[in-house]
């Protein structure tokens, strides 16, 4: 197929990888970047939601309802609606991205604090502590868990859809993909999903880690 | 060399979006809507036929002798995380190796990852889910346990495994789109030119297109519900 | 029969042999986590025993095939595991259906027994979701019951509902046993179940031990050992009166007159029975009683002053509810019979003649 021939188009050829070593890390930076960012907003807009859903009950089925509808519509088709509004930028890129997220992260949240044992709100009623105290000292604690358990999954997913955003043009590592396979040379294509997927397994196990340490209770119910 | 993506879409750049989507001539002929929309359809089809042959007897088998508990966990996270775009990248320089082309093998395989996951974990919560006192009245009443089995496990799991199988394939629809990226075509690929082109019509045209079929999806699987069986389909 | 289950090395059930007479209900209790349900499925195979032998009608039913054997079998578990997916009319027709019997006595058996459980014609085209705890479980009773077994395994059938509806429960499954003579093994919690619906019960221990397998009487008796005294309380003496009917008691009617006879007449009634009182009556209904001294000649019967009974029982009354009524009136009970007449009276010295009695129902 190839009209280079085999010998000549590996699926790696370790010298590009050093040759282009800057385009790499330059990729990586580019990818890490926009994941964080759309995480972060998408966190941020996902704690507003679910403070709203869980102070008013009412909203709490519209909340979730939107942000399921949000998560439906495809990545291709979110970006494509943007790119006239925002051009080829880097917000048309994280609002989408960032939207994504907001299913998990709300859903989670929601069912952390729904998890917390009535029991455990009694007590903390019981002793006298205000709401605002009881939700921030008692059920947030509780619910983290599972707030931390939706923020592996979101992260996880967004590495993933940041290789997608390259097609709007915003580098990252399926830059590298789409790069290769209009030249059908594989060696950037080989790393850039590899590198992908290296990278949503290594900010998996940060979170997991740091989840780890931010409730150390969990951690010594597991151990036992 | 790379047909489809070089290929432009016939498309003026002062034709509206309205206009093309609702142009007659811009749906039928070769290249046309209609044969993007039956390329998308044909390949979304075919994976989830096979998604849903692989997914449902293995996890009906294993939920139902209490097999393989773990598995779920796995799924749940690989549910949300199966990275398609670089899984099809991955697979590109094989199937060309192969001699099986840009298309349809690598795309294909990497949207199969992403359906098996919603429909394995459906199929197996809601297997594994049927009350355990009906499941030993069935028994108790001599029901062979090929008969426990599809007439009260899986028809109970019906409705559940229906969710799981809608879940993947509006993933699947919405992700298909990827494949006029990788050297396709298929409903994406007016997107693409639209943003090779910079005709922000055709872009704009198109992700109502792929965004439109997704909505679709969801809406048939909530008319397939209706067909199922008055009591199965009351269960949830 | 045995049973251990893999991975524990101590038996759930120990060899327990229980000899179960047709036609009657058995009734297996003990603590929790003694060994009632294992026993329970043992007995449809829903549980294989570790060993031991599991006949009916002397035939060695462990190397029959399960589903026949099952069929044959009811089954009826707490909240009735029925189908949600299937109307009630679909549930009970479960067995006969795997039977292959034709549609036409499919549907005429689900009406006949929808009647037999007292259930309504139009919740046959319900689910089960759209009753209520104890409909759905006299459903679970009429699914069991629908092939015509001999034999009905319950495990808890009357947990999940409420007293009242448990109490009801239990009196239509003593009706209905009465017209069907199943040999029924059920499993309960509640002693006073226990005792209510068994003909015979079978208190189990801790690894399935049985303690003792008698009459509810004898087992109140004479309870074989401490841990059977202990489990069936001390107030036992009451327990055996709950179990007790009035119409058990050799009460008797005693000298009764009618209120509107001459004075004379009566007091010679008193003189044929030697008893120094008179019981009248006014019409059918009890009037109460008069003593032979007060009865003067010249005056009216109906002008007698009388000890009027501060309550009456029927035949079907528990001794122990007559016997409180006792203490807490002043004179003995009329008992009042099924037609509405005076049978007679209780009072405490029969009660107690009673007791001292064996078992003789
Ligand atoms: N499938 C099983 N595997 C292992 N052990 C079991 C199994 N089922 C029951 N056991 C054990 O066997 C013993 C008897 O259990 P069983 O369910 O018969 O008790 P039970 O008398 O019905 O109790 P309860 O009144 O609580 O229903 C218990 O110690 C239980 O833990
Ligand atoms: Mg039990």
């Amino acid at each position: 197929m190839s009209v280079f021939g085999e010998a000549r188009n590996p699926i790696i050829r370790w010298e590009w990888i050093i040759d282009e070593w800057d385009q790499i890390r330059e990729a990586l930076v580019q990818h890490l970047e926009l994941t964080l960012l759309s995480v972060a907003l998408g966190s941020v807009v996902a704690a507003i939601l679910s403070a709203a859903a869980l102070r008013f009950r009412m909203l709490a089925t519209p909340v979730t309802g939107f942000t399921g509808f949000l998560y439906t519509i495809p990545s291709v088709a979110l970006f494509g609606l943007l790119v006239p509004y925002f051009g080829l930028s880097r917000l048309t890129a994280v609002l989408p991205l960032a939207a994504y997220t907001l299913l998990i992260l709300v859903t989670n949240t929601l069912a952390g604090f729904a998890a917390v044992p009535d029991a455990v709100r009694d007590a903390a009623n019981g002793m006298g502590l205000t709401p605002t105290r009881r939700v921030l000292e008692v059920e947030l604690p509780l619910a983290l868990p599972y707030i931390i358990a939706g923020l592996r999954i979101a992260v996880v997913s967004t590495v993933g859809l940041v290789t997608v955003a390259s097609i709007i043009g915003q580098g990252g590592l399926g830059s590298l993909i789409l790069d290769g396979l209009q030249r059908t040379f594989w060696t950037p294509m080989t790393i850039g999903a590899v590198l992908s997927i290296v990278m949503a397994l290594v900010l998996d196990g940060a979170i997991f880690a740091l989840g780890r340490l931010v409730t150390p209770w969990s951690n010594r119910a597991r151990s036992t | 060399m790379i047909g489809g993506v070089l290929a432009q879409a016939a498309v003026p750049r002062d034709v509206g979006v309205f206009e093309f989507l609702f142009g007659a001539e811009y749906w039928t002929g070769a290249g046309g809507i209609l044969t993007s929309l039956w390329d998308t359809v044909v390949l979304c089809g075919a994976v989830m036929i096979v998604a849903t042959l692989v997914a449902v007897p293995l996890a009906t088998v294993l939920a139902h002798h209490g097999r393989g508990e773990l598995s779920v966990t796995w799924m749940v996270t690989l549910s949300r995380a199966v990275p398609t775009f670089a899984i099809a990248g991955l697979l590109v320089p094989l199937s060309l190796r192969r001699g099986w082309g840009f298309e349809p093998w690598p795309i294909f395989i990497a949207l199969l990852l992403l359906a098996i996951p919603p429909i394995y974990l459906n199929t197996y919560t809601g297997v594994r889910g049927v009350d355990r006192g009906v499941v030993d009245a069935a028994r108790a009443m001599g029901l062979e346990e090929r008969n426990v089995l599809f007439q009260i496990e899986v028809a109970l799991a019906t409705s559940v495994m229906l969710v799981g199988i809608r879940v993947a394939a509006v993933q699947v629809v919405a992700t298909e789109p990827i494949r006029a990226f990788l050297g396709g075509d298929g409903l994406g690929r007016y997107v693409r030119d639209g943003l090779g082109q910079n005709n922000d019509n055709l872009l704009l045209a198109g992700a109502i297109l792929v965004a439109g079929l997704a909505a679709l999806t969801g809406a048939v699987f909530g008319l397939l519900r209706r067909a199922l069986p008055p009591g199965v389909r009351r269960i949830r | 029969m045995r049973k251990q289950f893999e991975g524990s090395d101590t038996d759930a059930v120990s060899s327990l042999s229980l000899d179960i007479a047709a036609g009657s209900i058995v009734a297996l209790i003990g603590p929790s986590g003694c060994g009632k349900t294992t026993t329970l499925r043992m007995i449809n195979r829903l549980i294989e025993p570790t060993s031991g032998r599991l006949e009916i009608n002397g035939r060695d039913v462990i190397q029959e095939p399960v589903t026949e054997l099952r069929r044959g079998i009811g089954y009826v578990i707490q909240q009735g595991g029925l189908f949600p997916h299937r109307t009630v009319a679909q549930n009970i027709a479960t067995v006969p259906r795997t039977l292959g019997w034709e549609k036409g006595r499919v549907i005429d058996r689900v009406a006949e027994l929808a009647e037999l459980v007292g259930l309504e014609s139009e919740m046959l085209d319900r689910y089960p979701d759209e009753l209520s705890g104890g409909q759905q479980q006299r459903i679970g009773v009429a699914r069991a019951l629908a092939a015509d077994p001999p034999v009905l395994l319950m495990d808890e059938p009357f947990g999940a509902v409420d007293p009242i509806v448990r109490s009801r429960l239990q009196d239509e499954l003593l009706s209905l046993q009465q017209q069907l003579h199943k040999t029924i093994v059920f499993v309960t919690h509640d002693l006073e179940e226990a005792l209510k619906l068994g003909d015979r019960i079978a208190l189990l221990n801790i690894g399935g031990v049985l303690e003792q397998y008698a009459t509810p009487d004898e087992l109140l008796r004479s309870p074989a050992n401490d841990f059977v005294e202990e489990f069936v309380g001390d107030d036992r003496g009451m327990k055996r009166l709950a179990l007790r009917m009035v119409s058990q008691l050799a009460y008797d009617r005693g000298p009764v007159v009618d209120i509107g006879i001459p004075i004379t007449e009566a007091a010679k009634a008193a003189d044929a029975h030697g008893t120094d009182w008179l019981g009248v009556l006014r019409g059918d209904a009890f009037a109460g009683w008069v003593r032979v001294d007060d009865l003067r000649n010249g005056d009216a019967l109906a002008d007698v002053p009388r000890v009027r009974p501060a309550a009456q029982v029927t035949p079907a009354s528990t001794l122990l509810s007559a016997m409180e009524l006792i203490m807490t009136s002043r004179t003995s009970v009329a008992v009042i019979d099924d037609d509405g007449r005076f049978g007679g009276v209780v009072n405490l010295d029969s009660i107690r003649k009673n007791l001292s009695s064996e078992d003789d129902s």
